[in-house]
């Protein structure tokens, strides 16, 4: 597979997500990209729910080092180890905005297969750690449903595989139902382009939190939606809407661009403030390589906490 | 305004095209689906630009370019009005200046030059005149020019020339150039004294509709005298043995007032020799004779010459009086024949001087090559040819001799199909038994019959023959001019009886019967003389030496290689050697060896044609006025000027409406196509500049 570029990661491989989009086997794409990367790495990085403090036990020779609580040793001068409360076989769902406007895609992928992409790669590296997958697409209501299940993996990438974006979409409606449907804990991870205003978009994945799951939104926009390299004037249209309005990109591109960042920034913003991941994913960018960052990311990040 | 070519204008209308379209046109039907306008809606509309115009200043400049060049492609121009009076317009003037002798008439040659100078300095700054002198013809001495400087220069200053009065050639000049003028006026001036003598209808010289012909009058002189020599013959006598020429002149005058003790002088090679008074009434006329004067070896120039007068040109007559030269015929006898054989032959050719024949008889077997160098023209009376003889003849022929071979009984020729004679003769026809046969057909076109034309001439009906020659080539009758022969006279049988043909540079005539009683009674007619000496003319080619020509008349130096005669006026000269002619006033002229030039008599005096390189051979040539030009009496000018104009006489003037001038006179003329053309590039060129500025601002 063509891979776009190496990085600093010995042995990890980044693929062109319009290849990716273009092999028909949705589980193979997300079983390539996940080993592709892991095998690069010390270790299969943990993408799972944090897990909450139990107690302190005193240090025995053979324990974890890494597991010693030092803030403790600090205090006490004593070696003591934290000791958690794991909860295996976590609840993992992702929620893909499959409105029309995720069907957007300038270069070889749309949004829409890029999301799927990831949202199988999300899959099936969850699937590897024995945890509960599940899917919900929607985008003005629930299209598709998939219960978080062990046994629901296949269930999920035969849903992504064959999901199509064709009615506009909103929010607030489906992820205030959904809010109320996950009584369980574990992880949502929202997949869309938040063509909504930042207010809107915290206002509608809030509450998806109040149970004590763990958000994480990916924002996907396409290269063009970033940068908005258009050159001739023409007439755009709202694919949702179908409204058109001229544009002359020359004298526009720049107040688009900052239109966006501010988007971005602000929603970045308001999800930090309300505890929630957030990630942007460009489209024309490795999948892998975006995920790969994530995930450390997140990672280093549990440990600090 | 107007265009001389409007279909460029179509051109106008493509430079809308760019701009309709850009205007009409809405947001190019590119439509870019774009998943969201959520962004788009909250950028202010003013930023979202529509296409239009912005550079209104540069899109003016542009179209306004354009539409300059092409228009000037269009080829506009500003109509003229109709000139009404007053007419406006430049002006193509013509200006024709008399330069016939009449113009010497007293003081009129300076008038008739003032009066040009005066049309000249009458131009405008827009006017172009052309200056045309003319007398017999028009030249044009100065074509269609503004530079009146160069106008005035081209006025002569020397006196009229020699020529006669003809307006029909200077009108018909005049006509062609203003036919050719895009100015919008037209005239012609026409400076003359308006001889009666120079006009004979329009004869062609008709200006061009529109065109204006102004008379200037030179005239109205005060009494003077005017006696011009208007005639003079010679006549010819012998005394002692020399021949003597008798000079008569006609006197005529032209003046009013008689004329009274006239000196008339008679000057030979240039020396007077004699000297008369005549008296001669108002319009009349007389004569005065002189005394004979010799005439032998040289032809001697002579000159009747009258005290000054008014017209000085008319007082002199030159002439050329030439010894007569005889034409010399060598009458051919056949050997044996007696002296009576050929008696009617050479009593005829023996009378008369004009010319006088100097015959010579030879028995055939005693012509020498001399004879026949010597001879002009040979006459076979009845002889059997011999070879020898046949062929000495031939060269004669070929060489420019005359031959007249009488074929009567005995006339035989070596080769008759190959033979010299323009007919083969057959077996004699007798119509002894029979009645008589006469000359039926003659050719009186033909210059051998032309005397006897006219009734009562001659009546060659009356000679009746009893035998002839008939001809036993069935092909003889062809037109003139080929080897063949042509019939110039029949019998009244049909059979020829007279045949010519022309050999080389020479001449046969066949008779085809007898110079004596033998077969007609030919020789008892009175027809008999003029005939044969016709013959023996037209044989030699002779031709009488004129004693004097008229300016304007045109000389044709004849090659001459054969054996003409000086004296002659078709000048003589050495095989292969190039002729010169020394004019009056003493300009020598080239003649092409070859006669292929002309030499045209501008001047009134002596003219003299001879070789090169030497004088011998050398011919003179009188040259005299035209008397016709003496008689000063008028025309109405205003009747000649309606005549050339063709209207009305009265509707003259150089007010009168002018010819509307072409479209294509006004707009070369007016020339706005280049001004336009001019100003697009200036345009074009603001623009580049404009563009250039505008881009490095935006």
């Amino acid at each position: 597979m063509p891979v776009l570029g190496s990085s600093a990661i010995p042995g990890a491989r980044f693929v062109d997500p319009a290849v990716l989009a273009r092999i028909g086997n949705l589980e193979l794409v997300a079983r390539s990209v996940v080993d592709g990367f892991i095998n690069g790495l010390h270790r299969a990085p943990y993408f799972g729910a944090s897990v909450d403090f139990a107690e302190h036990r005193g240090y025995v020779p053979g324990d974890d080092i890494r597991r010693v609580d030092w803030r403790l040793y600090a205090r006490t001068d004593r070696y003591y180890v934290k000791e958690y409360e794991a909860d295996s076989n976590s609840n993992f769902s992702v929620l893909l905005d499959v409105s029309k406007s995720m069907n957007y895609g300038s270069g070889g992928a749309t949004k829409l297969e890029y999301a799927s992409i990831l949202a199988a790669c999300l899959t099936y590296m969850v699937h590897r750690q024995r945890d509960r997958v599940g899917l919900v697409a929607f985008d003005s209501e629930i299209v598709e449903h998939v219960p978080s299940s062990a046994k629901h993996t296949d269930v999920v990438l035969h849903v992504l595989d064959r999901i199509k974006a064709t009615r506009p979409g909103s929010l607030h409606a489906p992820l205030r139902k959904l809010a109320e449907h996950f009584g369980r804990r574990g992880v949502l991870v929202l997949i869309s382009d938040l063509y909504e205003e930042p207010e809107t978009v915290i206002d509608a994945v809030s509450p998806l939190r109040f149970r004590g799951n763990d958000l994480i939104v990916f924002h996907v926009l396409d290269r063009a939606e970033l940068e908005f390299g258009f050159t001739d004037a023409s007439s755009f249209e709202d694919v949702e809407s179908g409204e058109q309005v001229p544009v002359v990109p020359d004298t526009f591109r720049e107040q688009y661009v900052s239109l966006v960042r501010a988007h971005i920034d602000g929603l970045a913003a308001r999800f930090s403030e309300a505890r929630i991941d957030y990630a942007v994913l460009d489209t024309s960018q490795p999948l892998d390589h975006a995920l790969f960052k994530y995930l450390t990311t997140r990672e280093r990040l549990m440990r600090v906490r | 305004m107007a265009f001389l070519t409007p279909l460029f204008l179509a051109g106008l209308a493509a430079l809308a095209i760019p701009v309709v379209i850009h205007l009409i046109q809405r947001e190019r039907k590119q439509v870019v689906v774009f998943p969201s306008l959520m962004f788009v809606r909250r950028i202010p509309y003013r930023s979202v630009r529509r296409r239009h115009i912005r550079h209104w200043a540069l899109l003016l400049v542009r179209l306004s370019a354009l539409a300059l060049i092409v228009t000037a492609f269009a080829r506009p121009f500003v109509p003229g009005t109709t000139a009404g009076a007053g007419g406006a317009g430049a002006r193509e003037v013509v200006i024709l200046l008399d330069q016939s002798y009449s113009m010497g008439f007293g003081d009129r040659w300076d008038r008739a030059r003032a009066a040009a100078r005066d049309a000249v300095n009458a131009l405008g700054p827009a006017d172009r005149g052309t200056l045309v002198l003319f007398a017999s013809r028009a030249e044009v001495s100065l074509r269609s020019t503004a530079d009146r400087e160069r106008l005035l220069a081209a006025i002569p200053a020397s006196p009229p020339t020699a020529g006669a009065t003809r307006y029909a050639p200077a009108l018909q000049t005049a006509g062609s150039i203003l036919a050719d003028s895009p100015l919008p006026r037209r005239e012609a001036i026409l400076i003359s004294d308006f001889q009666r003598a120079g006009w004979r209808g329009a004869e062609g010289g008709r200006l061009p509709d529109g065109a204006v012909l102004t008379p200037v009058v030179i005239g109205g002189d005060a009494e003077r005298l005017n006696v011009a020599v208007s005639a003079l013959s010679m006549s010819r006598s012998a005394f002692a043995g020399l021949e003597r020429v008798t000079v008569t002149a006609g006197l005529l005058n032209r003046g009013t007032k008689p004329a009274a003790s006239v000196a008339v002088r008679l000057e030979i090679d240039g020396r007077p020799a004699q000297t008369q008074q005549v008296s001669v009434e108002a319009g009349g006329s007389a004569p005065v004779s002189f005394a004979p004067i010799t005439v032998s070896g040289n032809p001697v120039r002579g000159t009747v010459r009258l005290q000054d007068d008014a017209l000085g040109r008319d007082n002199m007559w030159h002439f050329v009086a030439s010894p007569a030269i005889p034409l010399r015929v060598l009458l051919v006898d056949r050997d044996g024949a007696s002296g009576r054989a050929s008696l009617y032959v050479a009593r005829a050719l023996s009378i008369g001087d004009d010319p006088r024949i100097d015959l010579v008889q030879k028995l055939a077997g005693s012509v020498a090559d001399d004879d026949l160098r010597r001879a002009s023209v040979v006459v076979l009376n009845d002889v059997p040819v011999t070879r020898s003889l046949a062929d000495r003849l031939g060269r004669f022929v070929e060489s420019g001799g005359g031959l007249f071979a009488t074929l009567g009984p005995r006339a035989t020729w070596p080769d008759p199909r190959e033979s010299l004679l323009p007919v083969v003769p057959a077996a004699p026809v007798d119509r002894s038994r029979d009645d008589a046969v006469h000359v039926g057909a003659l050719e009186y076109g033909h210059p051998v019959f032309e005397l006897f034309r006219a009734p009562r001439s001659g009546d060659f009906s009356a000679v009746r023959f009893f035998a002839y020659r008939a001809v036993a080539a069935p092909d003889v009758e062809r037109t003139s001019g080929s080897a063949p022969g042509q019939v110039l006279a029949r019998f009244d049988t049909g059979a020829p009886a007279l045949v010519e043909r022309r050999a080389g540079r020479g001449r046969v005539l066949a008779w085809m019967s007898t110079l004596d009683l033998t077969w007609g009674d030919f020789p008892l007619k009175p027809v008999f003389l003029p005939f044969l000496h016709r013959a023996v003319r037209y044989l030699s080619a002779y031709t009488e030496p004129a004693p004097w020509l008229t300016v304007g008349q045109v000389v044709e130096p004849a090659p001459t290689h054969g054996n003409l005669e000086p004296g002659t006026w078709k000048p003589a000269s050495a095989a292969g050697a190039g002729r010169v002619a020394l004019t009056p006033s003493g300009r020598t002229l080239a003649l092409d060896d070859e006669g292929a030039d002309v030499l045209e008599l501008e001047e009134q005096g002596f003219y003299e044609i001879r070789p090169q390189a030497s004088d011998a051979g050398a011919v003179v040539v009188a040259a005299n006025v035209d008397v016709n030009e003496s008689d000063l009496s008028t025309i109405d000018a205003n009747e000649l000027a309606a005549a050339a104009m063709g209207r009305a006489a009265g509707a003259t003037g150089p007010d009168a409406a002018p010819l509307p001038p072409t479209a294509e006179a006004q707009e070369r003329a007016q020339r706005v196509w280049w001004y336009l053309l001019a100003a697009g590039l200036l345009l074009l060129c603001a623009e580049s500049i404009l563009a250039a500025r505008l881009s490095r601002f935006s």
